[in-house]
């Protein structure tokens, strides 16, 4: 399925660049087993480290808003990040229900 | 991403086009694709595997690439007949989903733009209002007059045209009597089968907000399975 022209995740991300100047867009872009929230969701987030939208139920917003973060103080583009459970992280940055996920970040300038 | 693109994704959003994203994870580079346009020179290669995504409404990565196409499609018409109680709530809800909305109502105190303001209200008979509205087999019809007048001939056009979902307010009893008019009107038991009546799926409620949740759940159901 590929209904998600529902969210308004793009919308919001505009409203966001006219008022932050740059923002992160986050996307899911592989899953692995079972994970939260299907290939294609968003998240945006800005140098603040404010975030709408989601990439998981929770699991690995916090980290990926570090990374997008550091993404937009060092302005780089792009960056591709992979989730995996591991025991140690796992109540932090893994995913509790044993999937992984591969997330693509992008800038987006005003 | 640059801005422009962001922005043509709103604005081939707001134009209910069908379109994808094509985003290149090495380079970061981003193109739109639509059927209707040339490809993007430096995709030609995976041209093939591009339209069988769009065409699977597929979003993923192209195996063996690092192309990740996201897809976007129209959201489903559905066309609501009755401009009733119900169907304010029901638009309440459906607003957050991927559904288009027009309500057929021929009368004017109901289908007032003020009763709803962010929809398209026709305010004609569905005969006449169907000749303004572009229809097809991925349409759905949700009648709520529970008026043979109003709802019957909205019934009858979404079942010569096929629509994916046809549903109807009513009774059990006001179904049957529905049912028995359909059938005198020369449609077969396996057409009026087609359609839900009583609308909506059981979830208990009697409420106007509860029976249009139980339409929209109904609706979201039909649509994901076809």
């Amino acid at each position: 399925m590929s209904n998600r022209v529902d969210e308004k995740i793009f919308e919001e991300a505009f409203d966001w660049i006219n008022i932050n100047n740059k923002i992160a867009l986050v996307t899911v872009i592989k899953t692995w087993g079972s994970s939260p929230r299907q290939v294609g969701s968003k998240m945006i987030v800005n140098e603040k480290g404010d975030f709408s939208g989601s990439i998981s139920g929770g699991c690995v917003e916090s980290a990926v808003v570090g990374e997008c973060i550091d993404l937009l103080k060092k302005d780089k583009l792009s960056k591709k990040l992979d989730f995996k459970v591991s025991n140690q992280t796992a109540w932090d940055i893994g995913l509790a229900c044993g999937g992984e996920i591969s997330v693509y970040l992008e800038q987006i300038k005003k | 991403m640059n801005i422009e693109i962001l922005k043509s994704i709103i604005d081939n959003k707001k134009k209910n086009s069908d379109f994808a994203i094509i985003t290149n994870l090495m380079t970061g580079d981003i193109s739109i694709f639509k059927k209707e346009l040339p490809l993007n020179k430096n995709l030609e290669n995976y041209s093939s595997e591009i339209n069988d995504f769009f065409n699977n409404k597929k979003t993923g990565i192209i195996e063996n690439s690092e192309l990740f196409i996201e897809t976007f499609r129209r959201p489903t018409k559905v066309i609501v007949v009755g401009a009733v109680h119900i169907t304010q709530y029901l638009i309440d809800y459906i607003k957050n989903l991927n559904f288009e909305i027009n309500i057929i109502d021929p009368r004017g105190y109901f289908a007032s733009k003020k009763r709803f303001p962010e929809v398209n209200v026709i305010n004609k008979w569905p005969d006449e209002a169907f000749k303004e509205i572009e229809t097809n087999e991925s349409t759905a019809l949700i009648a709520l007059t529970h008026d043979p007048k109003i709802d019957d001939p909205a019934l009858q056009y979404a079942l010569k045209k096929n629509f994916f979902y046809i549903g109807a307010l009513g009774s059990k009893r006001t179904h049957e009597n529905r049912c028995a008019r359909l059938k005198k009107a020369g449609f077969s038991d396996e057409q009026i089968n087609l359609i839900h009546g009583p609308i909506g799926i059981k979830i208990g409620g009697k409420s106007a907000p509860e029976i249009a949740l139980s339409i929209v759940s109904q609706l979201v159901l039909i649509s994901n399975n076809r």
